[in-house]
């Protein structure tokens, strides 16, 4: 024991993941990035509480846990609402500064909509930096604690908080919720042919169940396309590779770095963040938008301030 | 606001992969423009993916194209030999029940398992580069005599440390887990192990030789 406080796991969400903001330059040796699957959310998160924008906190989908805080705790959670309750105080709002007293319990229940919540705790999440993240990679289950999701009776150690305690409140500036999803043309695009090209533009997609951190797998019209095999070329999240059978994947943070199916587009990174909050069933559309354009917005700005 | 302003590259064979990725078609010479790339410590350059004739250079965001970058990317390539790389010894069980797909391959090279193990085990192969699994080699350099097709039908469960064949590449699994590459032997080396500070064995452009058990 270090003497740092701790959080109890009382009940397990459905993946509840360590992330921070990735391991970046580790693809050459099959090992994606990861990390959360909207950076700036969990950053802003971590600000709220005082910890540096790279503190690990947690990654919660669709289903989030029971946590207990024995000696109380800071915390602060961004993205999705979830029908989050604690038990003492009336609401847990998203987007500030919330104090827990000890021995509270913060259930953080389903999202209400979207997928992906980030929450940060006072501290951050004291796991073992495996290559430079503390981000858990399940597909080879290293990373986060013990290469897994969280289970119950997990107890996660905190460190020490990188600023002084404040009490703050944030707001997404770019709150736009449609379905569409901004790309750029992807390096097969010229593969498919013009009824092809124009159903992946027009037609709208829906995700399928079999989507994870690794890939948004969707069904709709199939792509048909020239050829069969390509050479394995690098690829990274965002990129939507078309599979013989036409129905577009659209990769995500835990995919992998080479592939052989042809890539029709790319969702831009200032996407991600409607990315992370896809789930099965939901509808996709694609938009195109010029490169210098994709590349010159920001991806999320937040204000923060003094909570009222 | 200030946004970030920067100039697009437009040469010739280059590719955008998302907004992130810009692919660089390299040929038959991916590992020299890869290890240029890599000794040049660019600041817009989070990571250089090698692949089988491309090259992916994942750029940070905010960050604009430098006039290195676009410099490293044309300049010409020395191909001269090169001080030599690191070259693995690995030991292999083929056939058996360890390698279930040696006979077909045998059979389908028109030769001995035997012979078949003996070409295997003469070549040099190189790391092209990792994929698939962390550590995963794609190994070029297989005799086009011993290459073989994909399997129809994936395993659910290939064995970690299982020596495979797909197309002309030969390649290692890391980890148990599904795929559909033809197994012909194992190796009890560990490829990946992500708590060492250089956690894949195998880096791009190292040579590997294989030695019957």
């Amino acid at each position: 024991m270090t003497g740092l406080a701790a959080v109890e796991v009382v009940r397990a969400g459905l993946c509840d993941l360590v992330v921070d903001q990735g391991r970046p330059g580790h693809e050459h040796l099959g090992v994606p990035r990861g990390g959360a699957a909207d950076p700036a959310a969990l950053a802003v998160a971590n600000r709220l509480v005082g910890n540096g924008a790279n503190a690990a906190g947690l990654e919660v989908a669709s289903i989030g846990p029971a946590l207990r805080f024995p000696q109380g705790g800071t915390v602060a959670i961004s993205g999705a609402c979830f029908s989050a309750t604690r038990s003492r105080d009336t609401g847990v709002r998203w987007n500030e500064t919330l104090l827990l007293e000890p021995g509270e319990i913060l259930d953080l229940g389903a999202a209400r909509e979207g997928c992906r919540c980030w929450l940060a705790i006072r501290g951050g999440l004291e796991v073992p930096v495996v290559m430079g993240s503390r981000s858990t990679f399940l597909p080879a289950g290293f990373g986060g604690l013990e290469g897994r999701a969280l289970r119950h009776g997990d107890v996660l150690r905190l460190g020490e908080a990188a600023a002084a305690q404040r009490l703050l409140r944030a707001v997404p500036l770019s709150g736009r919720n449609d379905n569409c999803l901004r790309v750029v043309a992807g390096p097969q695009a010229g593969l498919f042919d013009d009824a092809g090209l124009a159903a992946f533009f027009s037609e709208t997609y829906r995700v399928a169940s079999a989507s994870d951190r690794r890939g948004l797998r969707l069904k709709g019209t199939a792509l048909s396309r020239a050829g069969t095999e390509l050479p394995s070329q690098g690829v990274l999240p965002g990129a939507v590779q078309v599979p013989p059978n036409g129905q577009p994947i659209i990769l995500g943070w835990d995919g992998p770095v080479t592939g052989g199916y042809p890539v029709i587009a790319g969702v831009i990174r200032a996407d991600w963040p409607r990315l992370a909050q896809l789930r099965p069933g939901d509808a996709v559309r694609f938009a195109t938008i010029e490169l210098e354009a994709a590349r010159a917005l920001a991806a999320a700005e937040w204000e923060i301030g003094g909570q009222a | 606001m200030d946004l970030p302003q920067e100039r697009i590259p437009d040469c010739t064979g280059w590719r955008w992969v998302t907004d992130r990725g810009l692919r660089l078609q390299t040929g038959s010479h991916t590992l020299a423009r890869y290890q240029l790339l890599i000794s040049r410590n660019l600041p817009e350059v989070e990571s250089v993916i090698p692949a089988d004739d491309s090259i992916l250079l994942v750029l940070r965001s905010g960050v604009g194209i430098s006039a290195g970058l676009r410099a490293a990317v044309e300049m010409p390539l020395d191909l001269r030999p090169q001080a030599e790389s690191r070259l693995h010894r690995i030991v292999v069980s083929y056939g058996g029940k360890a390698g279930p797909d040696l006979a077909a391959l045998a059979e389908r090279a028109g030769l001995s398992q035997q012979d078949w193990i003996a070409q295997h085990a003469a070549a040099e192969y190189r790391v092209a580069f990792l994929g698939f699994q962390p550590g995963f080699p794609y190994l070029a350099g297989l005799p086009e005599k011993l290459r073989a097709p994909r399997r129809a039908e994936p395993r659910v469960r290939v064995p970690a440390g299982s020596l495979a064949i797909g197309g002309s590449y030969a390649g290692i699994y890391p980890e148990s887990g599904p795929g559909g590459w033809q197994i012909v032997g194992v190796t009890d080396v560990v490829l990946f192990d992500p708590r060492q500070s250089s956690p894949a064995l195998f880096a791009p452009g190292d040579r590997v030789r294989f030695a019957a058990r």
